[in-house]
């Protein structure tokens, strides 16, 4: 597991004229460290563990991707709209709550959400295509 | 005398900040969502502090937030052995070990004096450490007045390196985390010449990596994705608390525990790279050296509680010395709070209790208001609490995850910014799968300019020799610990070797 990590990390080294002094180290050290942790886990026996057991992979990438529609749509849609849809998302496909309980509570958390941050806060958020 | 006179004025003009409406209303908000997320799990105060970052400048002046935050910091600690004990999942890092025997007490039907104890030892202990504070933290400024590049360059390296040492699982791991969380810091303009670094072309770069942006995605995000993996299943012994003080044979057994743990804790707390994890794991191992019924622990004995519990209390107030005396934060939760300082324009460092007294003493006074508000928030309403745990994480997630897109969306008005966030979450979803500690990277992160900006100005003073940084008294000695522990570690892992060749010859 960690080979397949630090191999990813061993892409660092930098060169930069000047300023990029401490960088370079940096940039050495890092792949000396991930040269040693490659090394140390190619002796031993690689963990019989998959990295992903079951298909759990699936959760954290819906995760991501409903954060991937907010950041998309939150110029279009406006605020409202996307946390509300958002907010369906992540409860009614990932924790596939009931949908009457996901209705609901998504209703209730955009309210509180934007009585936070537009109407207390007032932090000028995207307003979208509806003007609020 | 006059010093400590000094000190006497300084902290009732500090009450008398802490005292006002405002403040006073602050603190009790921190020191509620401190608890609550102590209570959760899955929610550290690390990632609740990040998620207020954005907002610091709406909460109000820079007395006032950083209240708050220290309120979330400290009233984690007492939050988080309130599941440990009931649930048997660590409501929050430092109280894993509570987990052990608190959990066993309340199997036995001892819930009740678990949680008392608990909230009594964090209380006391929590107490001890502002008082240290309060003496410690001006003398201590005084002295790091003396310092120049060169002893903070050696200093930071040996918090890092402290940090990496003591922080967890596996050191060669910590040092990967530690050379990418300075990478990351050197992203952007260049301290001294101004040369841009490492922005790709992206112009939005320029100005660095946002903090806030990046403790979110890291901790924040990171942390829910990585929770969504597993089902998060929340099963309370009882829901029915009773008997919460303590009996005498019970006060008996812990009042030494809660003051080993106490002062286990301080000392801690404020080394660098220690804090609340540390120490309560240190206190436990403590505890169960000097019982005289060692068999016991595990199986729900009361020292196991009151020691840790006390030791993450009074660490977490510890942790804020080298924070306000040296501009040095020794853990995740105390790099945001020193970023929450920088935000609001108050350098944190030897000069903050002569340059912003209010400050430090406003803060000071409010740790000791603060502990006094989270014992009668904890004991008598802990039932009320303890209905939180039945709010389903599956609720929770998504609205942490919009309060981390708006909050990050909302420092500089850019969507950008929100991707930015999002990549650092699914790094710091895979550094968890991977076992990586993401705690300190951010500690690199925040430190990595200091350390960069005082490496360069001590080799420009020494015209390129290192030899700068031994020749100095402060900082040779500083070094000199450096290698000690170094040359300690080796040690350590020769013998471990050897250890394991035998064992294996068997």
């Amino acid at each position: 597991m960690a080979v397949w990590g630090s191999t990813r990390l061993s892409m660092g080294r930098f060169k930069h004229p000047g300023p990029g002094f401490l960088p370079f180290g940096l940039g050495l050290c890092l792949i000396i460290l991930s040269l040693i942790l490659i090394f140390k886990n190619l002796g031993g026996k690689s963990s019989p563990i998959p990295f992903w057991p079951r298909r759990s992979w699936l959760r954290p990438l819906l995760g991501l991707l409903s954060l991937a529609f907010f950041a998309i749509f939150i110029n279009y849609l406006g605020f409202i709209l996307t946390t509300f849809i958002f907010l369906i998302i992540w409860m009614g496909l990932i924790e596939r709550l009931r949908w009457k309980t996901v209705l609901f509570i998504s209703l209730g958390a955009t309210a509180g959400l934007y009585l936070l941050f537009v109407f207390f806060l007032e932090i000028p958020l995207p307003t979208g295509f509806l003007k609020w | 005398m006059n010093e400590i006179f000094g000190m006497f004025q300084g902290l009732i003009n500090g009450f008398g900040i802490a005292l006002t409406l405002n403040n006073l209303t602050f603190a009790l908000i921190g020191a509620l969502l401190g608890t609550v997320v102590g209570i959760l799990p899955g929610l550290g105060p690390a990632a609740t502090i990040s998620l207020l970052l954005p907002l610091s400048f709406k909460i109000g002046d820079p007395i006032t937030s950083i209240i708050m935050m220290a309120g979330i910091f400290y009233g984690a600690m007492y939050g988080g052995s309130t599941t440990s004990i009931l649930v048997n999942i660590p409501g929050e890092a430092a109280s894993v070990v509570t987990c052990i025997d608190g959990y066993q007490m309340a199997l036995k039907g001892r819930a009740g004096p678990a949680l008392g104890i608990a909230a009594i030892g964090s209380f006391i202990a929590g107490t001890l450490g502002v008082i240290g504070l309060t003496f410690v933290a001006p003398p201590l400024a005084e002295f790091a007045l003396k310092f120049g590049p060169p002893e903070y360059f050696s200093l930071t390296i040996l918090g890092l390196l402290m940090a990496t040492l003591l922080g967890g699982s596996s050191i060669l791991k910590g040092l990967v985390m530690i050379v990418l969380g300075l990478l990351l810091g050197s992203v952007g303009l260049d301290p001294i010449s101004g040369a841009i670094r490492f922005t790709w072309g992206f112009f939005l770069l320029q100005e660095g990596v946002d903090f806030v942006t990046l403790a979110m995605g890291l901790f924040g995000v990171g942390e829910i994705l990585y929770n969504l993996e597993k089902e998060m299943k929340t099963e309370l012994v009882t829901r029915k608390i009773s008997h919460l003080w303590p009996t005498l044979k019970d006060w008996a057994e812990s009042k030494w525990a809660i003051v080993r743990g106490s002062f286990i804790g301080f000392f801690v707390g404020i080394l660098p790279g220690g804090g609340a994890v540390i120490s309560s794991l240190i206190s436990y191992a403590v505890e169960k050296k000097v019982s005289k019924h060692p068999e016991e622990f595990g199986k729900g004995a009361i020292q196991g509680v009151a020691g840790p519990e006390s030791a993450n209390n009074s660490a977490a107030s510890a942790s804020f010395i080298p924070l306000l005396t040296l501009g040095i934060p020794g853990n995740a939760a105390i790099a945001m709070i020193f970023a929450a300082l920088l935000i609001q324009g108050v350098q944190p460092g030897p000069f903050l209790i002569a340059e912003r007294a209010d400050v430090f003493w406003g803060v000071v006074a409010s740790m000791y208001i603060g502990n006094a508000m989270l014992l009668i928030l904890n004991l008598p309403m802990v039932g009320m609490w303890v209905q939180l745990l039945s709010v389903p994480y599956a609720i929770l997630a998504p609205i942490i995850v919009l309060f981390c897109c708006i909050g990050v969306y909302s420092v500089r008005n850019t969507v950008f910014d929100v991707w930015i966030m999002g990549i650092f979450g699914v790094f710091g979803y895979l550094l968890r799968k991977l076992d990586f500690e993401p705690g300190p990277m951010i500690l690199a992160f925040v430190l990595g300019p200091i350390l960069e900006r005082s490496l360069r100005q001590a080799l420009l003073i020494s015209a390129g020799s290192p030899l700068i940084f031994f020749k100095r008294p402060i900082s040779g000695t500083l070094m000199g610990f450096l290698i000690l522990f170094i040359l300690f570690q080796i040690i350590m892992v020769i013998r471990k070797r050897k250890a394991g060749k035998k064992s294996e010859s068997y």
